[in-house]
């Protein structure tokens, strides 16, 4: 009798001794960055301000107060709170509120698919370079090095006056004049990843060049690829409001934080604040993109952990033997 | 050393011949080709069939860009198309505006920056290097010419203090005084963008001087600190800003650019500008030729600097200090 209950209890034993590996597996580097990203406060701000901007330029139809494009002669220049207009009206009577949200749109679009579209290009072409090497990575670098050394602002500028400004033109030139950070990172990765056993090994296996480099190699290199591609958004939407702001970008029946800015400078005297709220947008937008940039960056690299201070007090405490 | 500063001249010669085939070609690939770029709009086709043949421009593509390299080489940048003025005419006097305002930027932000980040590299974390990491998030975020027009609208509309833009007072032309006021605001705008990452590398660069070895050697031997810093870690710490400065040369160019704008500065970013929105292709193609020459000359001797400063820089292998 004690014997079988002795039995009994050595099965429920193990069995629960088997069980713990199946729920207590190891967090796996996404889900560490995670919870890595969700201490990082600044991160956590980042992303919140991020998703109302987002919000707000969806919703941008339903929660203007007036039609961005409508031209109110009556009453140009209002100040802010009269007449039902929040922010006031600028020189041709168009709310300026209903602008802002509006301009959000094509600012936050043109940051996001400039910063997708120039990751696709780099990822490609440092992958194709880094894998290969030899001509193909010599020929790549000398491409990347010649359009490093024109300065991408006139670069930009001079492709829009040749053919022509649209916002669609204006993402690929963009992509066109960004995409060589990310093709030499890739590069660099990649470089070091073909060296590995495993590459060996799908070569031995019979993979293709083309399967190598986009399955087996890729997922390594995602990490830093997403980390730049999030600090190249905040870029995107700088460089955007530059070429509007120069009157080569977005043209006027749409509207952009940038061109609204240099509508701005031609009325400064009458109404000053008018050039605040573009330029307040643009610089929240952007500081945001770049602290979840930074959260992920340091959410996805091993050596980075935040020690929050209040625990290293903890610590200090505990473990110091000092009397001083 | 002769054999790296060869090849590494080769290599900027082979840029800049890389730059001028893109942007060769850039004007071939425009909508309607070339004719329609440099040809005036609403001719008949026999007229423009004349003066394409006048222009060149019914010859094969190769001869076109052999004959427009070798005008370039002998400085004649070609004329524009308005008023038929030679490009070089209207280009350099703004190329040597350009410089003014970009040199008192560059000197007044590394005047700030080296010894801000040298501070900060003794007083991590302290509250001059949270200021300045506070700085380098604004602005890296921030668009310059936004500040620029809150400079004006703060300095010069409000408080009439300083002037609005231009380079000179009308009538005050060359003189210093009126120069200087007029450099105050561009050059506080440019020096914010550039304090930002100068001051990062300054401070990245003398942190890892600081933790080699022969710092220690020095302070045990119980050299005061300043001495320290100053005559042992510094001279070290300068040299990979050296790297730095020339690669941040396009950034340092664009940003002038826009900065120009904004004060009306008589420089190659407005004419450039102007020139977008007028569709003058031929000054477009010199002014991003000439900011190029800039731009890989100034890598050039960054590189060919760093090589004469640092002994220990290993030419030759692996592609030299250029990578």
């Amino acid at each position: 009798m004690s014997e079988l209950k002795l039995e009994q209890r050595a099965v429920t034993v193990s069995s629960a001794e088997v069980k713990p590996p199946a729920d207590k597996r190891p967090p796996g580097p996404w889900r560490t960055a995670w919870k890595k990203f969700v201490q990082n406060p600044f991160a956590v701000a980042g992303l919140i301000i991020l998703a109302i901007f987002i919000i707000a330029a969806v919703c941008a139809k339903w929660i203007s107060p007036y039609d961005p494009t409508r031209i109110d002669m009556m009453f140009p220049n209002l100040h802010a709170g009269t007449d039902g207009h929040p922010l006031g009206t600028d020189e041709l009577g168009r709310d300026i509120l209903s602008r802002l949200l509006y301009s959000s749109r094509i600012s936050l679009t043109v940051g996001f698919l400039v910063a997708f579209v120039s990751v696709f290009i780099g990822t490609i072409v440092g992958a194709f370079a880094g894998y290969f090497g030899g001509w193909v990575d010599t020929i790549a670098m000398r491409f990347v090095d010649v359009m490093n050394s024109i300065p991408s602002l006139f670069l930009n500028i001079l492709i829009l006056a040749i053919f022509g400004s649209k916002i669609s033109y204006m993402i690929l030139v963009l992509a066109f004049t960004s995409w060589m950070g990310v093709a030499r990172l890739v590069r660099g990765t990649y470089l070091q990843l073909r060296e590995m056993q495993y590459v060996e090994a799908a070569k031995a296996t019979g993979v293709s060049h083309f399967g190598i480099i986009f399955r087996h190699l890729l997922r390594n290199a995602t990490a830093p690829i997403i980390v730049t591609a999030t600090l190249m958004v905040g870029g995107a939407i700088l460089s955007e409001s530059a070429l509007s702001y120069l009157g080569l970008g977005v043209q006027t029946p749409d509207t952009s934080w940038g061109l609204m800015l240099s509508n701005a400078q031609e009325f400064m005297l009458t109404d000053p604040l008018q050039a605040l709220y573009p330029g307040v947008c643009i610089l929240t937008v952007v500081l945001a993109v770049n602290f979840i940039g930074d959260g992920i960056r340091d959410g996805l690299d091993p050596r980075m952990t935040t020690i929050p201070r209040r625990r290293l007090a903890q610590w200090r405490k505990k473990f110091s033997k000092s009397e001083i | 050393m002769t054999e790296y500063l060869v090849r590494r001249l080769f290599q900027s010669v082979l840029v800049l011949f890389l730059i001028s085939i893109l942007t060769f070609a850039m004007i071939h690939a425009a909508p309607g080709g070339p004719t329609q770029v440099f040809l005036a709009p609403g001719l008949s086709p026999e007229a423009a069939k004349v003066q394409a043949h006048n222009l060149g421009l019914d010859r094969p593509v190769l001869v076109q860009y052999s004959i427009w390299l070798g005008h370039l080489v002998t400085g004649d940048l070609g004329y524009t198309f308005k008023n038929h003025i030679p490009v070089g005419d209207i280009l350099w006097p703004t190329v040597k505006n350009t410089m003014v305002l970009m040199g008192a930027a560059w000197l007044f932000s590394l005047l700030i920056a080296i010894p801000w980040g040298i501070y900060n590299s003794t007083s991590q974390y302290g509250f001059s290097d949270q200021t300045s990491s506070f700085v380098s998030y604004i602005g890296f975020a921030m668009p310059t010419f936004w500040f620029g027009i809150i400079l004006q609208e703060y300095f010069s509309l409000k408080h009439d203090w300083l002037p609005l833009s231009d380079m000179y007072t009308m009538g005050k032309e060359g003189n210093m005084g009126d120069l200087f006021m007029h450099l105050i605001l561009p050059v506080s705008v440019l020096t914010l963008g550039f304090l930002a990452s100068y001051t990062k590398y300054a401070k990245a660069s003398m942190l890892e001087v600081l933790g080699q070895d022969y710092i220690r050697t020095a302070r045990a031997k119980g050299l005061r600190e300043g001495r320290v810093i100053f005559r042992h870690a510094l001279r070290n710490a300068l040299i990979p800003i050296i790297t730095i400065l020339g690669l941040d040369l396009p950034i340092l160019v664009g940003g002038a650019a826009l900065t120009e704008r904004v004060f009306n500065w008589p420089g190659m970013g407005r004419l450039f500008v102007d020139m977008a929105v007028a569709r003058e292709y031929s000054v477009l193609m010199s002014i991003t030729l000439v900011v190029s020459v800039i731009v890989v000359v100034g890598n050039l001797v960054a590189d060919i600097l760093y090589a004469i400063v640092d002994p220990r820089v290993q030419l030759g292998s692996k592609g030299g200090a250029a990578r």
